[in-house]
């Protein structure tokens, strides 16, 4: 089993087309999705995790690029730094994909990276410099 | 029967091992369970703690004399100006002056931690000479153990609360209450609500000058009322209490400090900053005292401020308290938004606990304060006299 996040970023001509939902059923994909901004006129983004068989996974990304629809891989990856973290919590209000947050018990910075989508925010609002991204 | 304690009675307790202290955050359900009456009677002392960024903060530091002297008269400490306009030795290194060579990537506050973690620091001072000053030019390496002093002295720490920063612009902005998205996309606050000093004395009947307190991971004291001090107390319409804008000006032994109390930090596209940790002692000397110890952060309000209105006077949005800004997320005009604290929490607890430990083992005696803070004080703007 292979994961991968992947950025779609749909135009107005493919943006109706039921990419996730044909991800599963023909290509037999675990499909997450970490992000989803749509404007029907002018297009959208989505950001997924992949979870499945390696051929499957190239299969399914060769049938979105086929339908026009734009491909990243997110093959980068964050480092946070806990022995510099303070606990702050600048990082939480910045982060699209709510991957950052404050136990509730400790109030000690928990960092869920499976839905991370690597956008930076977080490394330019720690005060500390405890997170990078490293490519 | 009311309970009345003197600082004197509450010190005879600590040194004797039997003393009853809490934290600012533990004596809630104490409260709660017993009332304020009997929590008076049994506990002698509640701590508290903060640990977020405070600007005004800096260090006077003397390196002491060279030979040929030199009287200093522009000084860089890692390519960071320290102010040198004092006698001949003495600086004061401001937290939030940037490196010459590095801009905002590092600046005073980094100065003052690495001072502090014992590393080596490059000085440099130029001078014009003088009859019996007559070096020009001095470089060298200090360390703080090389150096006569160092103290901390900060003209305007624990700010006794703060607004909540969003931002109605349409594009992000960099601000010292961190990055704040467009569109009030995010809302960042900035104290450690039911734990904070000057939340728990509002009236300040226990912290003056002369108040000795936790600061950085050493003892340090209350030097003086902080700088804009001006406690305010507004009530609104529905008879909610904000306090506002009490602050401390505080002292204490920069080499004895400890770099998980004290840190310097980087807001990016406003600058360095100095994260500093207090704690502070409240006696229970009455029953009033306890009542204001056992407030709690649903009981604290603070006002959402839009900061992307250029000028002084900025609009308020309305008004939350701690619990809901702690709960991570908070609507503003409509708006679900999520919540950064920028101060931490955990920090400030972990303050407030070894306050207590050190008390608890005898090492931290309380000191009544020597001069009450003034009653009235103005908040004056600067006005442009032409
Ligand atoms: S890089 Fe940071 S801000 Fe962006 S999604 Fe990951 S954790 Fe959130
Ligand atoms: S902003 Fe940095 S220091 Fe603060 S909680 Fe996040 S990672 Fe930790």
């Amino acid at each position: 089993m292979l994961s991968k996040k992947v950025i779609f970023t749909f135009s107005p001509q493919n943006v109706e087309r039921p990419v996730t939902y044909q991800l599963i059923k023909d290509y037999n994909l675990w499909v997450n999705i970490l992000q989803a901004k749509f404007e029907p006129s002018l297009g959208g983004k989505l950001v997924l995790e992949l979870k499945g068989e390696d051929k499957q996974i190239k299969e399914g990304l060769n049938f979105v690029r086929q339908i026009g629809v734009g491909i990243e891989l997110l093959e980068q990856e964050v480092l946070w730094d806990e022995k510099k973290c303070i606990d702050c919590g600048a990082c939480i209000s910045i982060c699209p994909t709510g991957v950052l947050s404050l136990d509730k018990e400790t109030f000690k910075l928990k960092f869920d990276y499976e839905k991370c989508i690597v956008c930076g925010n977080c490394v330019e609002a720690c005060p500390l410099q405890a997170i990078k991204v490293i490519f | 029967m009311t309970i009345q304690r003197t600082y004197e009675e509450i010190n005879t307790k600590i040194r004797s091992g039997k003393a009853v202290i809490v934290t600012a955050e533990e004596i809630i359900p104490i409260v709660e369970k017993k009332g304020i009456e009997k929590a008076t009677e049994e506990i002698d002392v509640v701590t508290t703690g903060t640990f977020g960024p405070m600007c005004s903060s800096g260090a006077i530091i003397n390196f002491g004399h060279s030979d040929p002297p030199i009287r200093m008269q522009k000084v860089w400490l890692n390519d960071v100006e320290a102010y040198a306009g004092l006698a001949a030795v003495d600086v004061y290194l401001g937290a939030t002056q940037p490196s010459e060579s590095q801009g905002m990537e590092y600046g005073g506050a980094h100065v003052i931690e690495d001072l502090i973690s014992g590393k080596k620091i490059k000085l440099r001072a130029i001078s014009q000479g003088t009859d019996c000053y007559p070096r020009r030019e001095i470089e060298s390496y200090i360390t703080k153990e090389s150096i006569n002093q160092a103290v901390l002295f900060n003209p305007r720490n624990g700010y006794q609360n703060y607004n909540v920063a969003v931002s109605t612009s349409d594009r992000k902005i960099y601000t010292y209450m961190g990055i704040l998205l467009p569109n009030i996309g995010n809302a960042n606050y900035c104290t450690s609500g039911q734990l904070s000093p000057l939340l728990n004395d509002p009236q300040f009947r226990t912290i003056g000058i002369g108040t000795r307190i936790f600061l950085g991971g050493t003892q340090g004291y209350i030097a003086w009322e902080g700088t804009q001090f001006y406690p305010q107390t507004l009530k609104d319409e529905e008879g909610r209490v904000i306090y506002k804008g009490g602050t401390l000006a505080v002292i204490g032994d920069l080499k004895e400090m400890s770099t998980d109390y004290i840190r310097a930090a980087i807001f990016k596209g406003y600058g360095v900053t100095l994260v500093v940790g207090i704690g502070i002692p409240i006696p229970i000397l009455n029953s009033e005292i306890m009542k204001s110890v056992s407030v709690k952060d649903e009981d604290i309000w603070t006002e959402i401020i839009d900061y992307s209105f250029p000028h002084l006077k900025k609009p308020s949005l309305g008004r939350v308290n701690y619990k809901q800004l702690r709960e991570g997320k908070i609507t503003v005009q409509g708006k679900d938004v999520f919540t950064s604290p920028l101060s931490s929490y955990a920090k400030a607890r972990e303050i407030a606990q070894k306050l207590k430990e050190e008390i608890l083992k005898g090492e931290f005696l309380l000191q009544e304060p020597i001069q009450k803070f003034p009653q009235e004080s103005k908040f004056k703007p600067l006005l442009e006299i032409h």
